[in-house]
């Protein structure tokens, strides 16, 4: 045999991606390789109306989850011509479906009927996916991005998913519960005409811009970028197509259609612009949201990528393993975190060194705990909001701590992720977790777990800077038989923290079985 | 404008009527040759069939229904078919006369004779005897009308003789046929008693026989050598009648046939077995409304009383000219020998494009280049190929295709099954609604289905006449999809005859594209938006209409434009005006229209730029393909959709670019050529007649479908490679 220096090319796979919208189920196939490339093979997608019922009533009817059935026994069909494996299927269900007070049955009937497995997503879940499949599109935009202020949209049937970012960072990421669906009934409900539409929605969008002014001003944004099928149709129309992955729309331009469209009726909108039925519902609302946010900014222009939450999938799929977009969504979670704690006033120099100290003790005690990565990002948004509850009163600011934690969303966390850190954030002092501590006990016991062993860290790295003059600039760690001693490299006098340690190294003892000693 | 009493259209079915005159003149032209003039007159026969069908039963209708209105063209439906019965009256006649006149005496020169009932010879009568005996008459059913003006019920379109009939009272032999009628109890009249007693002589009883249609209409009698005689099968049953009705003295006899309304939809609200309810439309489709009635006889004592009892008018009635049901009669074209008396033979050539490196594989040509099948001029064989080796290539994921009209010992069909069975997913679309052919379609349908293809039974309210395959490979580099769109059917049989365009393509952007109309077309999917491809009844005339007025915007008096077409028929009132638009502005606007052409060209202020040849030839004008010069940026169109309401509005169609800038220069020389034709070209005069374009002496002789075989021949014979030292063998990979 002769040694070759053929390349062998990337290996392929085919994965498909179904999203369980509220007004339509769509699936995408794509062919993506081990390097991150993916190529669009097929897509499909029906109308049905999952969101309306939801919205309303809280279930999904009986029609809506016959007809969802029907199209995805013609999709398991497709998926069949195209002889993708299971496992390279996934299934996302989003705010209809999550919201449904039936979601148990009827996803249990859809894997009976089906043999899909839908994963019901969740809104910061959404934004993940999100951000992943607009970075792709607008890739050739990076650089300007990184230098100016940008604000991502989409405007759901159920939900608006809104993401700001300060020079590419991460400041604010929220799931509003503003959608075209939801907002017709409401409107029906309660207002007659276009103009109180207008009404209806000014009113409410300014409400949520208040808050999000908090976080970042919104005139200092100059990329809007929407995402989603209202804001396609109208760059279809009125935009410019000057990149691959996504097109652009003058502001006037953008203005100028949605003042056309405002006054038609549903039959007017499918007439003139030449859209389905089902395209044409919701196009108002929808785009009447993304003017109103738009006017708030600077931007003089909207950046409609060519992508959906489905191609974020595709590319969490994709890259699922690899370092480069992990480290990128790492940084965004992080600079997410930091940003709360500013908007709730937070001692950043010692959330700071909190985080530095805790994460190293996580990663030289690798072997004791066995946790994974994402534990240690938990972690990481822990120590750098386990203070923030301050900001309310210093006397059981844990407590406080918890509370806003909870309460907040922190880009690329799920609910649960939330769950966890909060927890932490909550016993980084004070008492350990009892059984009186109902929502701590309410939780699943790989969750206990894992709280118990972070929040141990944290307290001991919380302790390494008890007088918050960040003296200790790292540690080594040595393991004895059932004493660590931690050999800092330190400047000045660091009693105070050694002390401290004694105080508040019970929980990681008791954690992990052994004492903690700073030298 | 135009003069105000010009019309703005020609009526679509006066322009039709013009078509099958075309047609006939191809055989009253002395310079086809025979038996392809015998075909011509046959197909001018099975045209009329079709049309009186659909589009005389349809003005009939509408005349009962009372609609009022007018058509484009500014007719009401009565003046409609009053002048198409009398237009079609002097073709038919035209057609008889040459037949009598000129085809048979030509034809029994050659020695091809037709011996007919009253003039056999003593051979000729003993032989169709005994065959009468023997092949006939035992599957005979005469139908006997007793009561006077009783309703025979003839099945659309089958030939019958009809007989009245007169007890013999004297026979001994009718008592005989009792019993023996009564013993058998099948073949055979049943009479009981006759008619009432006393009425005798003024009530003849009608009798009716139907042609089985299992019998061949000719039968050969035989010969001496390089000669061929035959007879019809109603000659023979004619010459042997009194067998039928012992008993009875046959005072007339006579062959007639009644077409019926074929144009019954199916329920389209069942769609729940949507198989069921179109067989139940082919049943009732025999015996719908008569629209036409004609009669061999001499007088009209029959033709009276069939029409009587159908309902029908005088004009109604077609009884000038033997033999009927020409359509039938076909196959005298194909009989052995007498190869001077045809159109030399043009075996289809292998595809220009096509012809491959040694060692190379069609799946790599295909990835290398486009290439475009001009059938019958080139193999349409390739296509066939193609899905036979997908059928047994293990890299083959899945085939989707649409089938309209294909025949049923199809080789496609058969490759089909074969890849279902090698685990393949199949997806055809099997359109029933394809009007003549749905008896045959029904059985393939069920028989795919049993081998596990996924056989989807076309789109309520909508026809899909898209035609559109595609392949889908896995190969070392990803997925590859194999894509074949064309303008004809994927019909082996009718690829010989028919002229199409057909591209095969492995472009991204196309295949993705097809993919999502399979999508929509197997109920996935939702309709998709399409860029590359355009569909109809959604997008196309829309795209069509912008492509038009994009010429007409561009032109200048320095650059006016350029548009050519190719379609079989125009007739769609919104395109016309669209065409009409681009002519003022200055737009030269070049149409080849092989049938219906309702847009009036040449004329001043509304259509001077426009010119429409139509070209009848060996081969059925079939491809659709339209170029705009766009300035300089050229484009080209394939499409099967053809530039009719019906077409665009109506029907799945597909239009997709032809993208390689060889394959549209082809496309546009293929234009030039039939734009050049001065032997089988007409063009359409201001008034709606057709006249000959000026042919020049011999040499200038441009005659287009013999230049393009021509050409397919040269560069399939420059093409064969020389010295092979190797055979390039072809095998299953493993």
């Amino acid at each position: 045999m002769s040694t070759t220096d053929q390349v062998s090319p990337p290996k392929t796979k085919t994965v498909a991606v179904i999203d369980m919208g509220s007004s339509a189920i769509r699936m995408v196939i794509a062919e993506i390789d081990d390097a991150g490339h993916w190529r669009r093979l097929d897509r499909a997608g029906k109308p049905v109306s999952l969101g309306r019922d939801v919205f309303v009533k809280g279930y999904l009817s009986g029609d809506a989850m016959r007809q969802a059935v029907k199209i995805l026994t013609g999709f398991r069909e497709m998926l069949e011509g195209w002889q993708i494996a299971e496992e390279d299927v996934r299934v996302i269900a989003t705010s209809a479906i999550r919201e449904a007070k039936n979601r148990d049955t009827f996803l249990d009937r859809v894997y009976l009927r089906t043999g899909f497995r839908i994963d019901v997503v969740e809104g910061v879940e959404e934004n993940h996916l999100t951000y992943l499949a607009v970075q792709y599109a607008v890739d050739q935009m990076r650089a300007q991005f990184s230098r100016a202020n940008s604000l991502i949209i989409e405007v759901g049937g159920g939900t608006t998913e809104v993401m700001m970012l300060r020079r590419g960072k991460m400041v604010a990421a929220h799931s509003l519960r503003l959608g075209t669906i939801r907002i017709e009934q409401q409107v029906k409900r309660s207002w007659e005409s276009a103009t109180d539409l207008e009404t209806f929605l000014r009113e409410n969008i300014r409400v949520t811009q208040e808050i999000l002014n908090a976080e970042m001003k919104m005139e200092s944004i100059r990329f809007f970028v929407a995402v989603g099928g209202d804001a396609r149709l109208a760059a279809a129309r009125v935009g410019r197509k000057e990149h691959s992955g996504f097109s652009v729309v003058d502001r006037k331009d953008f203005n100028e259609l949605v003042a056309r469209i405002q006054g038609y009726t549903l039959e007017e909108i499918v007439s003139e612009l030449d859209v389905t039925y089902n395209e044409a519902e919701g196009l108002v609302p929808a785009l009447l949201i993304l003017k109103m946010f738009l006017d708030s900014t600077q931007a003089t222009q909207l950046i409609v990528p060519d992508v959906s939450i489905r191609e974020g999938v595709l590319l969490s799929f994709a890259l699922g393993t690899s370092k480069e977009v992990e480290h990128e969504f790492y940084t965004q979670v992080v600079a997410s975190a930091v940003n709360l704690g500013k908007k709730y006033r937070f001692d950043q120099q010692h959330a700071m060194q909190v985080r530095k100290l805790a994460l190293s003790l996580f990663d030289q005690m690798q072997d004791d705990h066995g946790m994974d990565q994402h534990a240690r990002m938990l972690l990481e948004v822990a120590a750098i909001l386990h203070d923030i509850g301050n900001y309310i009163r210093a006397s059981g600011h844990h407590k406080h701590s918890q509370y806003i934690i909870a309460n907040s969303e922190i880009f690329g966390l799920s609910r649960s992720d939330i769950s966890v850190v909060s927890h932490i954030a909550r016993y980084h002092r004070k008492a350990q977790p009892n059984s009186s501590h109902t929502s701590f006990i309410s939780l699943r016991r790989e969750q206990r777990i894992r709280i118990m062993k972070l929040a141990a860290i944290l307290r001991v790295a919380d302790a390494l800077d008890r007088g918050h003059h960040h003296r200790i600039k790292g540690f080594r760690l040595e393991k004895g038989e059932d004493v660590i001693t931690l050999y800092c490299d330190y400047v000045g006098d660091i009693s105070v923290e050694k002390h401290g340690l004694e105080l508040k190294q019970e929980m990681f003892e008791e954690t992990f079985g052994y004492q903690v000693v700073a030298m | 404008m135009s003069d105000a009493d010009a019309p703005r259209y020609f009526s679509r079915d006066l322009s039709w009527v013009e078509f099958n005159a075309r047609v006939l003149e191809e055989a009253l032209d002395e310079d086809v040759p025979l038996l392809e003039r015998w075909k011509f007159l046959c197909i001018v026969a099975s045209n009329f069939d079709e049309f009186f069908m659909v589009r005389v039963a349809s003005l009939k209708r509408q005349i009962k229904k009372g609609t009022s209105g007018v058509d484009p063209s500014g007719l009401s439906p009565e003046t409609q078919l009053s002048r198409i019965i009398a237009r079609s009256k002097e073709i038919i006649t035209a057609k008889y006369e040459c037949l009598w006149n000129d085809i048979l005496p030509r034809l029994e020169q050659e020695g091809i004779v037709w011996a007919r009932t009253g003039a056999y010879s003593g051979s000729q009568r003993t032989f169709v005897r005994d065959f009468f005996n023997r092949e006939i008459f035992p599957v005979l059913t005469p139908v006997r009308h007793e009561e006077p003006g009783a309703l025979p019920v003839p099945g659309n379109n089958r030939l019958h003789i009809a007989f009245l009939l007169e007890p013999d009272e004297d026979s001994e032999m009718r008592r005989l046929g009792d019993y023996a009628a009564a013993e058998e109890g099948a073949a055979g009249p049943t009479p009981r008693q006759g008619p009432r007693t006393g009425q005798g002589e003024q009530e003849e009883l009608l009798a009716v026989v139907q042609l089985p249609p299992a019998l061949e209409r000719i039968i050969y009698v035989p010969e001496q050598e390089n000669r061929i005689t035959f007879t019809l099968l109603e000659d023979a049953i004619l010459e042997n009648a009194q067998q039928l009705f012992p008993g009875y003295r046959i005072n007339r006899q006579g062959c007639f046939r009644v077409t019926r309304d074929a144009d019954l939809g199916v329920d389209e609200e069942r769609d729940e077995d949507f198989v069921e309810a179109m067989e139940q439309v082919l049943e009732s489709r025999e015996y719908s409304d008569a629209v036409r009635l004609s009669v061999v006889e001499d007088g009209d004592r029959l033709s009276e009383r069939l029409r009587r009892a159908l309902g029908l008018d005088e004009r109604d009635v077609y009884a000038k000219g033997s033999p009927l049901a020409m359509g039938d009669l076909m196959p005298l074209a194909h009989i052995s020998g007498f190869d001077h008396l045809r159109d030399e033979h043009m075996p289809p050539m292998p595809p220009r494009d096509l012809s491959q490196e040694e060692g190379t594989s069609f799946w790599d040509t295909l990835k290398r280049r486009d290439v475009l099948l001009h059938q019958p001029y080139e193999s349409f064989e390739p296509v066939v190929r193609l899905i036979q080796d997908a059928a047994g290539d293990p890299e083959v994921l899945s085939i989707k295709m649409t089938l309209y009209r294909t025949s049923g010992d199809s080789p496609i069909v058969g490759a089909l099954e074969e890849a279902a069975e090698n685990g393949k997913q199949v997806t055809v679309l099997l359109e029933l609604k394809a009007r003549f052919d749905e008896q045959r379609n029904i059985r393939w349908a069920e028989h795919l289905e049993r081998v596990g293809v996924i056989v989807i039974y076309g789109i309520a309210q909508l026809k899909v006449h898209a035609k559109a395959l595609m392949i889908v490979r896995r190969e070392s580099e990803g997925v590859v999809r194999y894509v074949h769109l064309g303008t004809g059917n994927y019909n082996d049989k009718t690829a010989k005859l028919y002229s199409d365009f057909g591209v095969l393509t492995t472009r991204e952007e196309t295949a993705y594209e097809l993919n999502l109309f399979f999508n929509a077309i197997s109920g996935y999917s939702a309709i998709p938006a399409l860029n590359r491809l355009a569909l109809a009844p959604v997008g196309l005339k829309t795209r069509l209409l912008q492509l038009i007025d994009r010429e007409r915007r561009r032109a200048s008096p320095e650059a006016p434009g350029l548009i050519m077409a190719k379609v079989n028929s125009l007739s769609h009132p919104e395109i016309i005006d669209a065409l009409y638009r681009a002519s003022q502005a200055g737009v030269k606007v070049m149409l080849n229209v092989r049938g219906i052409c309702m847009l009036v060209p040449g004329v001043p202020g509304l259509s001077e730029n426009i010119t429409v040849v139509s070209i009848v030839d060996r081969f059925l004008e079939h491809g659709r393909a339209f170029y705009f010069e766009n300035g300089g940026a050229e484009e080209m169109y394939l499409s099967s959709a053809d530039w009719m309401p019906r077409n665009l509005d109506r029907r799945v169609e597909l239009m997709f670019p032809v993208e390689s800038a060889a394959l549209k220069r082809r496309l546009k020389h293929v234009f030039e050529v039939t734009f050049a034709d001065n032997v089988k070209a007409r063009v359409l005069q201001p008034d709606g007649s057709w006249e000959r374009a000026a042919k020049g002496g011999r040499e200038s002789e441009v005659r287009s479908q013999k230049v393009f075989y021509e050409e397919a021949k040269s560069y399939a014979q420059a093409g064969e490679p020389a010295n092979r030292k190797e055979f390039s063998v072809r095998r299953k990979p493993l």
